[in-house]
């Protein structure tokens, strides 16, 4: 070996660069490439495409897949890009609206209101309302039947700018949940965070993933039920089912990988059977 | 309009209503709402007192939901800006963008954050250095080992700042 080569700079090491924004831009690079390969709201797929993203013998993900499509029929894919649990939640709620009047009556006032509890809670005005408009502005389009269907509510929701705004009101009224609920879920945040730090660490900020606390808050916020099934590798060939809140017959299906969230549909025929899983 | 110029109109007509103290931002010109120039005061009672240092600010086109970037345009030594004048704290950044090692209490970037905000946790870095996240490694050296030479490096950059006689 060159004894002088432990003075030279190492392959690739350059003094100059700025090593934080190097990482950060290698990072963005990734998510870009993400972002070019899947749509934020994918389209309305069989459930046995799922099969085919392991292997045949892959036993605990087939078993639990076969199990899965005993109740469902359909899947709809989403980007997974941190905002996933907030976009697959908005998405599929909204779609449910577009055949349920005063459901969509009910939710348009809660969304009203929400925006002056975020600002009672001490969220400036100017932070807040373009959020809320944007918000606002898709449920109102669905009232006067602008979006009648699931395919003008998909290209809505794959318009970034309009699908990002509608994912930062969502955290914001769940950070607002948490926020005015503050001594309840203090209880549960891991650590030394208050909750006012959890919510703007881990809620208000683009691309953080959610858990349990995120779900249990929007849920409760906007009183619309939702069923999660977990599909992992655990042992046992069945998913495991989670409503929120526990024993609510849910609205709206979900599918859960470890780290992403997808969109389910129940088995047409057996409708009736499975609010009661 | 798009909703980030939208946003930082917003932004510029609330910091024109209720100038917090110390600070004065808006756009360079008005024609590019994406550029801002800011002035930012010395925090009282520390050695950066009394100095006007400017500052500039650039917005994404994703702006809110991605934070700006700031760069001091005049002469700054501080151990949480780049000699180059990059200004390194965690509020400019979202969570995740971290491989500086912030305190994992310290306030982030979301989309409920403000220049205003910015500004204000710029001012708090100039009264108190964040240690950890040494920007300029020279600066926080001295900082931590030789504050009196710190001070006067300060004192020079405000009256250069001032454009007073340098002692």
């Amino acid at each position: 070996m060159d004894p002088s080569s432990k003075d030279r700079p190492k392959d690739g090491w350059n003094p100059d660069l700025n090593q934080d924004e190097a990482i950060i831009a290698q990072e963005r690079l990734i998510e870009k490439e993400i972002a070019e390969k899947i749509c934020l709201i994918g389209a309305k797929c069989d459930l046995m495409r799922l099969s085919s993203e392991y292997p045949d013998d892959d036993n605990a993900f087939q078993e639990k897949i076969k199990d899965l499509r005993k109740r469902y029929q359909w899947m709809r894919k989403t980007r997974p890009d941190g905002n996933c649990f907030f976009r697959a939640f908005t998405f599929a709620y909204f779609e449910s609206l577009l055949q349920d009047e005063p459901e969509l009556t009910r939710f348009i006032t809660v969304a009203e209101k929400s925006k002056e509890e975020l600002i009672s809670l001490g969220f400036p005005n100017f932070t807040i309302e373009d959020f809320h408009e944007c918000f606002y502005g898709v449920l109102n389009r669905i009232k006067s039947g602008e979006i009648s269907t699931s395919e003008q509510l998909q290209a809505v929701f794959n318009d970034q700018g309009i699908s990002d705004y509608l994912v930062v009101f969502m955290r914001l009224v769940t950070s607002g949940h948490l926020r005015s609920n503050e001594e309840f879920f203090s209880n549960f945040i891991e650590g030394e965070k208050t909750v006012k730090e959890f919510c703007s660490h881990e809620v208000e900020p683009m691309y953080k993933e959610s858990d349990h606390i995120h779900i249990i808050a929007l849920t409760a916020a906007t009183k619309v039920p939702v069923c999660i099934n977990y599909l992992d590798r655990g042992q046992g060939g069945k998913v495991t089912v989670h409503n929120f809140p526990e024993g609510s017959s849910p609205r709206i299906h979900l599918l859960y990988r470890p780290g992403h969230y997808d969109i389910l549909y129940l088995d047409s025929i057996q409708n009736g059977a499975v609010n009661n899983v | 309009m798009s909703s980030a110029l939208r946003r930082l109109m917003a932004e510029y007509k609330q910091l024109t209503l209720n100038p917090p103290e110390g600070l004065i931002a808006g756009p360079v010109d008005e024609e590019n709402f994406f550029e801002w120039e800011a002035l930012i005061t010395g925090p009282e009672e520390t050695c950066f007192e009394g100095g006007v240092f400017p500052a500039r600010l650039t917005f994404p086109p994703d702006y809110p939901l991605s934070p700006p970037k700031m760069q001091f345009t005049c002469e700054m030594f501080h151990p949480n800006v780049y000699p180059d004048g990059r200004v390194c704290i965690s509020i400019l950044h979202a969570p995740g963008d971290d491989p500086m090692g912030y305190e994992s209490s310290a306030e982030r970037w979301s989309p409920v954050q403000s220049v205003e905000k910015v500004l204000l946790s710029v001012i708090s870095m100039l009264a108190e250095p964040n240690e950890e996240s040494g920007a300029n490694v020279d600066a926080a050296k001295m900082w931590r080992e030789d504050r009196k030479q710190f001070y006067a490096i300060a004192d020079r950059l405000v009256r250069k700042s001032l454009n007073l006689p340098l002692n």
